[in-house]
């Protein structure tokens, strides 16, 4: 009994993965070794939203309806649910052979090239497959040792073979494959509502702000300017050529 | 518990003779399938018909795992309402199947592929490219 239990707290199956990911909490967040994209991206998405909803929706709440600043909070919390489950999540990578596997395709593969005289190149290792009465070429990963399974792709930047691939994403900072494409298509449709709710929502904004106000007014009052208030007090701004500042 | 410990001993114990390797059965799509071929290094070992039960269970098992209807779609539509979250607490029906399957496979290693000296490898572990049967050094001990 001693010998099984001391085998289930030896290595986890992440840490032996030969490919170039890296892992946390445990093996339950995988993702690319190039991260820097992923931050942008992270620090892009929280940015605009905060200044939306510190700038635009307590205007809006008040002079419309309580309802946008809530549907764009449930919004914004669906984009980072499916950005951060694309990120971490594993998607879909194949194992690589084991010795005694690749050892017994190498077999295969020999015994059907045949005899190739010395000093020309051997042919390219492809298994024919019949799909539904098609015959499909499944090509043979070298770093993997395995022949691919159709729409699988070696992923050069991760290291692995990744089944139905479709590309690296480092806006993600993941490889978009079977296990996460689900999440990854939510986000990119999310994000894009995202933006046209904000987009739209500030140009009502400024519509509402402008019929109040005027247009000039309103730009001056806008969150552009918020920053820059206490420092313009005392000095003459170049929008008002006929208001007096003190 | 005896018993599975007994295998343990069996598999450090026993020398590995060879590995056969059941490839995947692409003919009808590309569901989940393996080749119900009989392969020759298993000749002298089992039964044939008692090894086409076994992969034609788990390709059963696996078209119940890929299957889409009612249950799927709605279990599809609440996850997508509750952003994902709602699989923290649940499993997938997906999920559940491949367990099942995994059961299935020790049930079989233990009671029909231990006694005739070979293991069945769950084809998850391979990321369901083959089903690895392990055939051991035929010991004639008793």
């Amino acid at each position: 009994m001693s010998a099984v239990m001391i085998a289930r707290k030896g290595t986890r199956k992440w840490e032996k993965l030969p490919g170039k990911n890296t892992f946390c909490c445990d093996g339950r967040v995988m993702m690319a070794r190039q991260k820097g994209v992923f931050y942008l991206t992270l620090f892009l998405i929280i940015g605009t939203c905060s200044l939306f909803f510190g700038f635009e929706c307590p205007y809006l709440a008040v002079h419309l309806s309580p309802a946008i600043p809530v549907f764009a909070i449930v919004l914004f919390l669906f984009v980072m649910a499916m950005l951060l489950r694309t990120s971490f999540s594993d998607p879909g990578v194949l194992p690589r052979a084991l010795p005694e596997e690749a050892a017994f395709i190498e077999m295969e593969i020999e015994a059907a090239n045949g005899n190739v005289p010395a000093g020309q190149r051997p042919p390219p290792r492809i298994r024919n497959v019949q799909i539904n009465n098609q015959i499909v070429k499944l090509k043979y990963c070298y770093t993997c040792k395995i022949f691919r399974p159709p729409r699988a792709s070696h992923c050069s930047i991760c290291d692995n073979c990744v089944d139905r691939f479709d590309h690296h994403c480092p806006w993600v900072g993941n490889c978009v494959g079977k296990r996460n494409y689900r999440y990854f298509y939510l986000f990119t449709l999310s994000l894009s509502l995202l933006t046209i709710y904000i987009f739209a929502f500030d140009i009502v904004h400024v519509v509402l702000r402008s019929v109040d106000s005027g247009f000039v007014n309103t730009l001056k009052e806008t969150p552009g300017t918020y920053p820059f208030k206490p420092r313009l007090t005392g000095e003459r701004s170049l929008w008002t050529p006929n208001q007096p500042r003190n | 518990m005896a018993e599975t410990h007994s295998l343990q001993d069996l598999r450090q114990q026993a020398a590995i003779a060879s590995k056969v390797f059941i490839q995947r059965d692409y003919t009808s799509g590309t569901i989940c399938k393996f080749q119900t071929k009989f392969p020759s290094e298993l000749e002298t070992r089992i039964d044939k018909q008692q090894f086409e039960e076994t992969i034609q269970t788990l390709n059963n098992l696996y078209a119940e795992a890929e299957k889409l209807g009612g249950k799927s779609y709605l279990e599809g539509c609440l996850a997508c309402l509750t952003a994902y979250t709602i699989f923290l607490c649940m499993e997938t029906h997906y999920e559940k199947v491949l367990k099942k399957i995994t059961k299935y496979i020790q049930e079989q290693n233990e009671k029909v592929y231990a006694p005739l000296g070979l293991l069945l490898t769950d084809p998850i572990e391979r990321g369901l490219r083959v089903v690895e049967i392990t055939i051991y050094e035929d010991r004639s001990s008793r």
